[in-house]
């Protein structure tokens, strides 16, 4: 054995203990990095077997080598590319059938395979006994049984990988295509008239890709062969000469060859102890499954993740909130102290960033328990099953079975939330359909739209509050299906789209620790991604909404007010025993001590802890604890005056916000847009409303709240509704429909870029929602106008628009929809009876 | 299209099952030891609760003051005798509910 490192790639099936393995060679020593231009983690590591180093690459879980998804062109790639000298397939020993399916493939592509039986402790409690020299010997690939959990076969492994490396040996098993060798063998022939191609790839594996219509294959060839173009039409002839032939696809038959392959296999070397088991998956199966039980055990499941994830999460997260206020509360600690009117930029950006960054740790009880219910459902093999039922009807819109949970999660009806519903969306395995779902889960109710929605209908559609509830909770979805239609007709054809090609894993109930894990690992990796990220923007948007700031004629006019009301309480002071012990320096200094008490105070329901706290307080300073707790007759006295300062103090805070904001470059925004977006019914203060909304949804109606002026006696709704006299409900409706269509919040449009792996994408994300929403607001609007139709008249023909709209679009046919189809039928027929 | 329609009807029975928000209300409520109780309220993203309706009931349930928070989300009314309630009531899944006796001067 020379000296240079062997490279040796770890491939397996999704659950088969893959890093386990990984950690048992490394010892846990590894480096993540992304593979080149992909956001799939590339996990490396090395170790030395005597002399020889050992690189070790841990390509990412896949269940075949197809081109489809993401993860599966990774794994090939890097097979193909990087020659790795010993290829290690970690199968799962209790499921060997499945996990063979990969095997074979790679024994396939003619590298140099290991097959590590892992899990080999599960296999036995369930009772099969596996004759490794036989599946050697079938395979004519070394065999290990390990289990890496408890440390067992490392030893056998490492001596395995370097017996590998020695030695050229190719694997004698071959998948027999029986009807379809023919045309392997013809199309061999004609790849062997390139001597260059059979050195560098594969030849009987690029035979069958081709004939599989595999895109990334036809790449490769075209790269490879001067004569491709012929090559590529004598394929696609073979292919429907096959299909006519035999009456069947070639992606169906090559699937089936190899699905029968592995039974046999199976069937040789494993012996089971009962079929109880798959029979019970089966028997399950049979309801789970069911043309008609199967959608509504479906939506029970659905309903008892959506009590579970958010009305539950919800609660959660209010009981996890005093930690993060804790943060909040912290930081206003050791930031610089407050001032009168403006705060030291340190302060105001740094709580800025800290709010900014707590709103969104609040929902992390929330992912917690949706990450460990879509990891039950994921071990379970539910989700197989879920996608096949909903595939069909999602397919004519260019969705996929799998973004039910996105959509559900996203709000379909009201009150989701759209960050874990586009994070949701990583288990689609079909690009297209994942981009299209990426694209319409903001269209979807998040709950942070309801405020706006409910101060409109309050205002403007009290007396059918019902029905325009119904309205506005229904109609986004007819419009995202036909939104997600064109966007798979017109700006997605390219993208590839995946036949449903998936096989139903047996049920089996989840380890509480397995998940458990997942969904830390998730959780982990979201706050890596989205916190730091999120940072970030905070401060972009503190710019944006602060600067240029007040001019000095309005700085000054605010000051006039601060120098009055000190100087009412210093009026006040001179009447008292405090006089000249209390001077101006102090007014703003008790107002602090006051906070700062209430703080320390908060959550407190004792009142002997309580006592306790004031004492400290009253140490700290008497002559502040007098005023702030009106001590004594000139305390009482002083707290009157001092609450009247404060009252100023906050009056003069709340109108220069809200004025900075509005000559902020935000604010010259929603003026510039003015001429625009007047065809919605929207006038500059909207504008700005909507725009402050991009930061976070919620900021609508709190923005609405604070640029209409109102004060404790009058509502939102009754404000708006005097400050607005030419508002009618039409331009409410309007402005619902904008606000359902309005382009995803800053958190949401972060997490659209890293799941589309593209700044394009989250800016056409945000690009299209934009002008979808104005094309929206603006036909009902100067429609709705013109046509003279009162708010309700125009939100019903509108209503009936979208859903005949969405009828008509489902009837256009999706180009792969023809051939992907049968696939499923087949399929699962096998599995579901 | 038949299953298309099941599919939303169950859905939209699904939705209807529970409304929730995905930001938390707060209220932290302080006796200011002058017979007025004053409350703070607010949203864990930091929306403002300007607006929003209070309602101050006894320890039976009975309305005793109805009002809102104002614009600096805070609200200040005469402490009630006896056992009370306060309500943040910022529409479904927007409540939050502090007991009188655990606001402490």
């Amino acid at each position: 054995m020379t000296s240079t490192p062997i490279l040796v790639a770890l491939a397996g099936q999704p659950n088969c203990g893959k890093s386990t393995v990984f950690n048992l060679l490394t010892g846990a020593r590894q480096h993540v990095a992304n593979y080149p231009g992909v956001t799939v983690e590339k996990k490396t590591g090395s170790f030395s077997i005597g002399e020889t180093r050992v690189e070790l690459v841990d390509l990412p879980g896949t269940y075949s080598l197809t081109s489809y998804s993401l993860e599966e062109r990774v794994a090939r790639d890097f097979l193909l590319g990087d020659n790795p000298g010993v290829v290690m397939d970690v199968a799962d020993a209790s499921n060997l059938k499945r996990n063979l399916y990969l095997t074979l493939q790679l024994i396939e592509m003619e590298v140099p395979t290991i097959l590590d039986l892992n899990m080999m402790d599960v296999a036995e409690r369930r009772g099969q006994k596996i004759d490794i020299l036989g599946l050697e010997k079938i395979l004519g690939i070394p065999v290990v049984p390990t289990t890496a959990k408890r440390g067992a076969g490392r030893e056998q492994l490492r001596e395995a990988i370097v017996r590998t490396a020695d030695t050229t040996r190719e694997s004698v098993f071959r998948v027999n295509y029986g009807p379809m060798e023919p045309y392997i063998r013809e199309l061999l022939e004609r790849l062997k008239e390139e001597p260059l191609l059979s050195v560098q790839y594969p030849l009987r594996w690029l035979a069958v890709k081709l004939l599989e219509n595999d895109a990334e294959a036809m790449d490769l060839l075209g790269r490879n062969h001067p004569d491709a173009d012929r090559i590529l039409e004598a394929t696609e002839a073979a292919r429907s000469k096959f299909a006519a032939e035999e009456g069947n696809e070639v992606e169906r038959h090559i699937a089936f060859t190899r699905h029968a392959a592995c039974a046999a296999i199976s069937r040789k070397v494993v012996t089971m102890p009962t079929e109880r088991k798959r029979s019970l998956s089966d028997r399950a199966d049979r309801y789970i499954c069911n043309r008609y039980l199967g959608p509504i055990i479906l939506v029970a499941i659905l309903m008892v993740l959506y009590q579970v994830a958010i009305v539950f999460g919800n609660w959660l997260a209010l009981q996890v909130w005093p930690a993060w206020g804790a943060l909040e509360d912290f930081a206003a600690d050791v930031l610089p102290a407050a001032g009168f009117m403006d705060d030291p930029l340190l302060r105001s950006l740094g709580l800025w960033v800290v709010k900014s960054t707590t709103a969104i740790l609040n929902y992390l009880p929330i992912f917690f328990l949706l990450f460990s219910l879509i990891a039950i459902l994921e071990d379970s093999g539910y989700m197989p099953r879920m996608a096949f039922i909903l595939d069909r009807l999602f397919r004519r819109f260019g969705l996929h079975g799998q973004s039910t949970l996105p959509m559900i999660l996203g709000g379909v009806y009201v009150g989701g939330c759209a960050i874990p519903g586009v994070m949701a969306t990583k288990a689609i395995p079909d690009e297209r359909a994942r981009l299209a779902t990426i694209m319409i889960v903001p269209m979807m109710n998040c709950l942070a739209k309801v405020p706006l929605y409910l101060i409109l209908i309050g205002a403007y559609f009290a007396d059918v509050g019902g029905f325009a509830m119904f309205f506005i909770a229904t109609v986004t979805l007819f419009m995202a299906l036909p939104v997600a239609k064109l966007l798979t007709l017109t700006v997605f054809k390219k993208h590839s789209s995946a036949p449903f090609i998936m096989e139903m894993p047996p049920y089996h109930v989840p380890t509480v620790t397995g998940v458990l894990r997942r969904a830390a690992e998730r959780v982990w990796l979201f706050l890596k991604k989205i916190v730091t990220v999120v940072a970030a923007v905070a401060v972009v948007v503190f710019v944006l909404i602060n600067y240029p700031g007040l001019t000095d004629a309005r700085k000054a006019h605010y000051a006039e007010a601060e120098v009055k009301a000190v100087d009412g309480f210093m009026a006040e002071v001179e009447k008292t025993g405090y006089q000249g012990r209390i001077n101006r320096d102090d007014v703003l200094s008790i107002i602090l001590f006051d906070e700062a008490l209430k703080r320390a105070k908060q959550g407190v329901t004792d009142q002997e802890k309580s006592n306790v706290i004031n004492q400290r307080f009253e140490v700290r300073n008497p002559v502040y604890y007098a005023v702030v707790k009106r001590v004594g007759g000139d305390g009482k006295a002083l707290n009157r005056a001092i609450k009247k300062v404060n009252r100023v103090r906050k009056q003069v805070r709340r109108e220069s916000r809200a004025e900075r904001f509005e000559t902020s470059f935000l604010g010259v925004m929603g003026r510039t847009l003015e001429p625009v977006t007047q065809w919605a019914g929207f006038n500059w203060r909207i504008n700005i409303a909507l725009l402050s909304a991009f930061a976070a949804k919620e900021n609508s109606a709190a923005t609405l709240g604070s640029i209409y002026g109102l004060d404790g006696s009058q509502s939102v709704q009754e404000s708006m509704k005097a400050g607005e006299s030419g508002f009618t409900a039409l331009h409410a409706l309007a402005l619902m429909l904008f606000m359902a269509l309005y382009p995803p919040c800053v958190p949401t449009s972060i997490m659209v870029r890293h799941q589309s792996n593209s700044t394009k994408w989250m800016l056409f994300s945000i690009g299209y929602q934009t002008l979808l929403g104005l094309f929206v607001a603006s036909l009902v609007f100067t429609g709705g106008t013109l046509l003279g139709l009162s708010g309700f008249q125009a939100m019903w023909a509108f209503y009936g628009l979208c859903v005949a709209v969405t009828l008509g679009m489902g009837l256009i046919p999706v180009p792969e929809e023809t051939e992907a189809t049968p696939v499923i039928t087949a399929i699962c027929k096998d599995n579901c009876s | 299209m038949k299953k298309l329609m099941i599919v939303l009807t169950l859905a939209s029975l699904l939705a209807f099952a529970g409304q929730a928000f995905a930001h938390s209300p707060l209220m932290s409520c302080f006796d200011n030891g002058d017979g007025t109780v004053t409350c703070e309220g607010g949203f864990s993203d930091g929306s403002s609760a300007s607006g929003v309706k209070i309602h101050v009931t006894d320890g039976g349930g009975k309305s005793l003051i109805e009002t809102n928070m104002n614009q600096d989300s805070e609200v200040t009314f005469k402490k009630p005798d006896g056992a009370y309630m306060v309500i943040f009531d910022g529409g479904a899944g927007h409540t939050v509910e502090v007991n009188g006796a655990d606001i402490v001067e």
